[in-house]
């Protein structure tokens, strides 16, 4: 009997550190790339082509970073990329926000039709868009400028943003904007006074979304921007990556950079970013 | 304080007719509860006299104005919502402040407003609360306390306590019956319980398929039920029903059922009143079924029954006793003396007895 | 100083998209509340085209007398719209929304018109110049879609290859997510330890910039500094007999482009699939685990009757999705091999009609070659929601 016991005991420890085995190789997979950047962008100059694969380098310095930002242009990306990127968020939250709130509190005609079309808009390929978009942005005489990129980037989170706060919505009772109308409120007032101050972890994680879209979008920005001085961050971090390997290590330290700061976001909402994800695909 | 008139009130949701020509006056610091079963329009009604809801056809007047399209806030109403709709991201306070902010009132007299109205329900310690710290009773308070803030002509109640436990239930009762004793206003109160309707109405209007049934003081409801669907619906245990036919017998009125036969006294049903064969249903609550050995002292009709189940309820008891084919409850003193498969005799109460016409379903007896 | 300029531009834009968002609103509210007016019409036919082509003028070619026409006609049917259809119902929610749809149609729906309209039509790097400078381009009718079909988008590959290569691309991707995620997610939905770290450091290549992470994995292929090739150098040293089974060292980018591409997407995309799929699991009641234990189901048992069935519903939009997005990864491919003198071993699709467009400048091409692969995805997808809702209603 406590033989058996102990067997049963043992089984379950062997599981156990198996789980914890396959876990943590996958976890060292995940993780062990970006660590490898960081320990590349420690390195001295002189010994960027190394094999060797440990962590902290010998003789780590911080000379890359130092170079990244004297010598190239790197924080004038990030200006760029974040000044696109915070007018386009704003502006698509903005759009996406009322109209969310016409699809979860009303029924009009053309409802169905339009949470089909902004579905339907995810299946659009996105490099099929860049050609027409690209072109209208020329014709506009807007190439290599901040309008154009926001305007490319504007809608492009559109959709999603709609169904988070649609779905968000949803949740929030009617009774609460009822209470309002007859505490002498309109309808927009309702929205206004009682809706979006209710729907502020909504609308920051559709925010986030939007933000980190289109902070990390690459091929759009690659066919408007063509003057290293506009670049976005995606574009010069491609540029540093390029054939010329003595810049390998402004690389990685740019990554680590830009890296560092969107994880911290992402872990923090990723929660959210999934339910939106899965409700919205559900309910559709 | 006001009066409300409903003249011939309609709302139909594409076509689905809720409301079919709702008439009800309701007098100046009357306690109107609207009762009925759910689905049967009285939110509804409540909501439109709110001006939540669209009015398909008819008149809603407020103090003799007509108000259809007025907007909520404009018909100086108030409203205590079923979830009681507190603004979550607000305390206590500004929840209850809100309105008379929206109307830009003087910061002194909201201050003093809301001292009041925390007084009289006791929520004083609680003003700087975000509701989600609150109980449930509390909550409902200060749905009642943004209510009472506002001065409104008519104060309108959405089953207020339906999402409260039972003993809470009964003390908000309580507190709500205090209330319009103290504020001496014009309530509509919508609730599907008839124990609320019956212990706090002025006057009860008792809704079904979205038609007025009837209105009438609590007692002459619980007396004189128009028609079978308030006779059944209101009264707690339900009434017992004998359906069959009348008959007359030179100048009396007899009733007969495939298993009771029963003779009706004039001063309840007059002859001339009758049709011969006409169909009815008998109703008799179970207060009013005569059991046993008394039965057997008082009546003269006495039925004859099998015993099926006992139910012991405290100081009182309900016995089901099958007689034929029918099924009657009897509600008795405890403790009765006999066991379950005896048989028993029973005889009505006739003065509480009720008679209704199968065709109309209206009452026919006095 | 660049900065505060850079600032007032953006400034000036968002405002001059409010004053937009504005004028739309306003537009619509005259037609949604005054349509019933005796003014109605005339007021907006005098007023409306005017400002049209005030606005909208140089940007449309011109101050024309026939672009007013056009504006008036316009004007003259969205009036009548609003008069004898609409007639002022459903005023707010519509409000609410023209701001996103107009947006929408104007950056989703009109690009994708137009288009259309290029893929019939000969747009090239030696035509571009015209067409910016007229706005008009010959027409070729079919020309391009015959093109697509019988010469190569890039260089070398046609398109059959391209096809094959996506779907391959697509399978082997998708199958990889789905496995991987469902292996990990059925190991973390163990109550174990540190379960939040595990997950946290599991979803990193999904919270990373993507750019930075496929840049950072192709370093690691590269065939001298790269991980992979350190390794296998090192085992190969270690031992010997590897080689025999043919294991070594390979030049990754330039030798075998589309598989590091691969393994790359799949490091990308297992953590989305785990997440989806451990939340779905995370959501079956533990009930029905403890009924099948009381049946005497064994692991595997219950894996088949209780976890797979009830995962489905939350997989099968999570697969579609992952399936659309899997055949759209421009991303991945052009960053691996989209340098100058990159391969075209590796390119599918999508990518192709990127580098066909604005590597190559075939820009009418590319159009159509656009509007084949949307019509083929297109129909790949009706079909696979079609045998989702056959499998929803089975059950």
């Amino acid at each position: 009997m406590n033989k058996e016991r102990l067997s049963i005991e043992r089984k379950k420890q062997l599981k156990f550190f198996l789980i914890h085995a396959v876990i943590i190789i996958s976890a060292a997979i995940c993780v062990y790339p970006l660590l490898r950047i960081f320990s590349i962008s420690l390195r001295p100059g002189d010994k960027l082509f190394s094999t060797d694969l440990s962590l902290v380098p010998a003789g780590a310095t911080f000379t890359a970073y130092a170079s990244l930002l004297k010598d190239t242009m790197f924080l004038r990306w990030l200006w760029n990329s974040l000044i696109i990127t915070l007018a386009t968020s704003f502006i698509g939250v903005s759009l996406a926000s009322t109209a969310a709130y016409a699809f979860s509190r009303f029924r009009f005609p053309g409802k169905k039709a339009g949470l089909i079309l902004l579905l339907s808009s995810q299946m659009i390929p996105a490099g099929m868009l860049i050609l027409p978009l690209f072109l209208m942005i020329m014709k506009l005489n807007l190439m290599n400028t901040y309008l154009g990129m926001i305007i490319a980037y504007s809608v492009s989170s559109l959709p999603f943003s709609i169904w988070i706060l649609k779905g968000y919505y949803d949740t929030i009772p009617r009774s609460l904007e009822e209470a309002a109308l007859v505490d002498g409120t309109s309808q927009v007032g309702a929205f206004w006074r009682i809706i979006l101050p209710l729907s502020t972890p909504a609308l920051s994680i559709a925010f986030l979304f939007n933000f980190t879209t289109a902070w990390n979008e690459y091929l759009v920005a690659r066919v408007v921007l063509f003057s290293a001085k506009q670049y976005t961050w995606t574009l010069g971090l491609f540029e540093l990556q390029g054939q010329y390997i003595t810049q390998w290590g402004m690389f990685a330290a740019g990554s680590m950079l830009v890296t560092i700061p969107v994880l911290c976001v992402f872990l923090y909402s990723s929660k959210w970013l999934i339910s939106g994800l899965t409700l919205g695909s559900v309910k559709g | 304080m006001a009066s409300v008139e409903f003249k011939g009130i309609v709302k139909k949701f594409n076509d689905n007719t809720v409301l079919n020509g709702v008439d009800v006056d309701i007098k100046d610091h009357e306690f109107v509860v609207i009762v009925g079963p759910s689905g049967c329009g009285k939110t509804t009604l409540l909501r439109m006299l709110a001006g939540l809801e669209d009015v398909t056809g008819g008149d809603i007047l407020i103090d003799g104005l007509r108000v259809n399209e007025l907007h909520p806030s404009k018909r100086q109403i108030a409203m205590v919502f079923q979830d009681y709709a507190l603004y979550p991201h607000m305390t206590v306070e500004q929840n209850m402040s809100f309105a008379l902010r929206l109307r830009k009132t003087d910061k002194a007299e909201i201050d003093a407003r809301v001292e009041e109205a925390a007084t009289i329900l006791q929520l004083k310690s609680f003003l700087a609360r975000m509701p989600k710290q609150l109980s449930g009773g509390q909550r409902q308070r200060v749905a009642i306390g943004r209510a009472i803030v506002r001065k409104p002509k008519v104060f309108l109640f959405d089953e207020p306590l339906s999402n409260l436990d039972a003993k809470l239930r009964e003390e908000m009762r309580v507190e709500i019956a205090k209330l319009y004793q103290r504020l001496n206003a014009t309530i509509i109160y919508v609730t599907h319980d008839q124990v609320e309707a019956m212990t706090l109405a002025g006057r009860i209007v008792i809704m079904n398929k979205g038609i007025v049934q009837q209105v009438g003081s609590p007692i002459e409801v619980y007396r004189k039920p128009a028609n079978l669907f308030v006779a059944g619906f209101i009264g707690s245990p339900t009434m017992n029903f004998m359906h069959g036919k009348l008959s007359l017998e030179g100048d009396k009125v007899m009733f007969t059922s495939p298993d009771i036969k029963l003779s009706i006294p004039p001063y309840l049903l007059p002859a001339n009143k009758v049709r011969d064969g006409q169909e009815v249903a008998v109703g008799v609550r179970p207060d009013d079924v005569v059991v046993g050995r008394e039965a057997g002292e008082k009546c003269s009709d006495k039925i004859e029954g099998v015993l099926e189940v006992c139910e012991l309820l405290g100081h009182r008891e309900n016995l089901y006793i099958k007689v034929g084919g029918q099924r009657l409850l009897a509600t008795v003193e405890a403790f009765f003396d006999r066991s379950p498969g005896s048989g028993v005799q029973l005889c009505f109460n006739y003065k509480n007895m009720h008679v209704f016409d199968k065709a109309t379903e209206n009452r026919i007896s006095e | 100083m660049e900065i505060l300029k850079s600032i007032q531009e953006v400034v000036w834009f968002i405002l001059l998209i409010s004053l937009g968002v504005g004028a739309l609103e306003g537009y619509f509210y005259y037609h949604f509340q005054y349509y019933d007016r005796k003014w109605f019409f005339p007021a907006a036919l005098a007023v409306m085209p005017a400002l049209a082509l005030a606005v909208f003028g140089q940007l449309l070619g011109g101050y024309t007398f026939q672009l007013w026409v056009y504006f008036l006609l316009a004007e003259a049917a969205i009036a009548a719209a609003f008069r004898y259809l609409v007639q002022g119902r459903h005023t707010v929610p519509y409000l609410l929304l023209a701001p996103a749809f107009v947006g929408l149609a104007l950056l989703l729906v009109y690009p994708f018109v137009f288009e259309i309209y290029l893929s019939f039509h000969d747009l090239k790097l030696t035509t571009i110049m015209m067409w910016k400078n007229t706005g008009r381009l010959p027409f070729v009718g079919i020309d391009q879609y015959i093109k697509v079909f019988t010469t190569s988008p890039l260089s070398e590959v046609s398109f059959w290859a391209l096809l094959g290569r996506t779907l391959l691309w697509t399978f082997t991707n998708v199958f990889f997510h789905v496995a991987g995620g469902f292996a990990l997610a059925l190991l973390l939905n163990n109550n174990i330890r540190w379960k939040g770290v595990y997950r946290t450091l599991l979803v990193i290549p999904w919270a990373m910039p993507q750019v930075v992470a496929v840049l950072a994995m192709r370093g690691e292929f590269h065939s001298q500094n790269g991980f992979v090739n350190i390794v296998l150098t090192k085992l190969t040293e270690a031992m010997p007999f590897l080689t025999q089974l043919g294991i070594g060292p390979v030049q990754w980018l330039s030798d075998y482009p589309l598989v590091t591409c691969t393994l790359i997407n799949i490091w990308l995309g297992i953590p989305f699939m785990m997440v989806v799929i451990l939340g779905g699991l995370q959501s079956i009641s533990s009930s029905y685990y403890d009924a099948a234990d009381i049946d005497g189901a064994s692991y595997l048992q219950k894996l088949r009757f209780i976890t797979v069935p009830l995962i489905r519903p939350v997989m099968m939009p999570a697969v579609t999705l992952g399936t659309v997005w899997t055949f759209n990864n421009i991303n991945v491919i052009y960053l691996v091999t989209g340098q100058s003198g990159g391969t075209e071993q590796a390119d599918i699709l999508v990518s192709a009609l990127y580098k066909a467009a604005f590597t190559y400048n075939r820009y009418s091409y590319s159009a159509a070659f656009a509007i084949v692969v949307f019509a083929l995805l297109f129909f790949i997808s009706v079909t696979y929601l079609h045998g989702f809702d056959a499998a929803k209603e089975d059950r």
